[in-house]
Parts: C-alpha cells; structure tokens; sequence
C-alpha cells in the first residue's frame, strides 16, 4: 500500500535546508556590507570567509535538522509534502536571486 | 597540483550532475527494483559534490588570490566580481541539497509518493544549480586567460 507521509528526517532536515538556504543569502549580504566587523570577523575565525560561512551554514543545517526532529513527542515537526516542496525550491530560488543580485 | 585541482573539480562537479540526473529520472518510475539503484545514486551525487567542495574549496583558498588579482586588472573583471562571488555562496546551497538528497531518498520512495515528490524537486535542483557553476566556472577561467592576455600586450 502506497504511504503518503514522509519520514521525520525527511520533514525535519527538509525545512531545515529551506531556512539554512535563505540564511546563508542574508548572511551573504550582512557581510559584505559589513566588511569592517562581519566579514573580518569571518575572515579571521578560520583561514578564509568561505570556510567560515561554509561551516555557519553547515552547523545550523545539522543543528536545525535535529531541533525540528524534536517536537511532537519525537515525531518531529509537521509539515505536508506540498508545503515542504514549496518551501524547499522557494527558498533555494529565492536565495539565488538574492546573492545574484546583490553581486549585480 | 593547481591544474590537476582546475581540472578535476569540474569534472566530479559534472559526473555529480549526472549523478543527480539519474536520480531524478530513475524516481519518476521507481518501484522496488530500482529503490536500492537511487538510493546509491543519491549518495554517489552527495559523495562527488563534497569531493567538489573540497578540491574546488582547497583551490579558491589556497591559489585563487593571484588569478583574482588578473581577472580583476584585466577586461572581464566581471568574471571575478559577478560571477566568481556568485559561484562560491551558490555552491554552498548546492552542498546542502547535495547532502539532503540522500536523506529524502532513504524515506522509502518505492512506496512512498510523497517522498518520491521531495526527491524530484531536490534532484530537480541540483541539476540547473551544478550547471550554472560549471558555466560560472568557464566564464572565470576565460577571464584568467583575457587578463592575462591583456597584461601580456601592457594593458
């Protein structure tokens, strides 16, 4: 029989994408506005900004991924799977075009 | 090492996108049979664009200064100051779909609809994604090879 609901992790690490993705864009932004405090900041806490921003992004991802496994008595957040596509491809879309044209 | 590096992460960036290809074609009709084929695929995708990120990453960190310095002298400047800080925060929303695809595609596809739905549209996206970085990637490198043109005849 055909099941029509995701697993936790799907759920969880899903929205957990959708929101690292957009944060990742404004932290983009924040730092390359910022470029005396943020990005210096970035620039010395490990050998590159790149690296650093690669780790941020990666820390809240797992981070986030587990949280939202967390809620309903462990059963994880809930979310269908209309709204977490959505959500998934709005959110990486919406990030790309914010870093596209904030570099414009 | 420098152009072993400039060779070999387009070229596992590329076989990643084939990788996500297959995936995304395989679950438009999966079953059983093919539920164990995607899942590896996913994994192969995920494996190849960390395999990217860290040659590509060891590259752009350690030896991309003076190539910048070129690019950015030369006519393309664009190639450093558009397209190369587009392609290096791009990428790192393209590692996280890279590394959720595994996750949607151990959720049991063969018989689960809604699963298979996430697989399609995280695929979906890694496709067009990897692609933009592998032309940004060809853009970058022709912008190197003007600047230094351009320096070579005084510019």
């Amino acid at each position: 029989m055909e099941q029509t609901e995701l697993g936790k992790y799907t759920r969880s690490f899903g929205l957990s994408l959708g929101i690292t993705s957009v944060l990742s864009a404004l932290l983009v932004i924040l730092k390359e506005t910022n470029e005396a405090t943020v990005l210096a900041w970035m620039k010395t806490a490990t050998l590159h900004h790149w690296v650093t921003h690669g780790l941020i992004n990666l820390v809240v991802f797992v981070v986030l991924g587990f949280v939202l496994s967390k809620p309903n008595n462990g059963d994880g957040v809930k979310i269908s799977a209309n709204t977490l596509s959505i959500c998934i491809a709005g959110s990486v879309i919406i990030s790309a075009i914010l870093i596209a044209g904030f570099f414009r | 090492m420098e152009n072993f590096l400039l060779l070999t992460h387009p070229a596992t960036g590329g076989l990643a996108t084939l990788a996500a290809l297959w995936v995304f074609v395989d679950t438009l009709n999966a079953n059983e049979a093919s539920e164990a084929r995607i899942k590896k695929a996913s994994l192969i995708c995920a494996g190849l664009i960390w395999l990217t990120y860290f040659l590509g990453g060891y590259l752009y960190v350690m030896d991309y200064a003076a190539d910048k310095e070129i690019i950015k002298a030369g006519p393309w400047a664009f190639g450093h100051n558009y397209f190369m800080e587009v392609k290096e925060h791009v990428f790192l929303m393209l590692l996280l779909l890279a590394t959720y695809l595994p996750i949607a595609a151990f959720d049991g596809i063969a018989s689960n609809k809604t699963a298979r739905k996430i697989v399609l549209w995280v695929s979906g996206l890694i496709v067009p994604t990897s692609l933009s970085m592998e032309g940004s990637g060809a853009i970058i490198s022709l912008a190197v090879k003007i600047g230094l043109l351009f320096k070579m005849k005084g510019g």
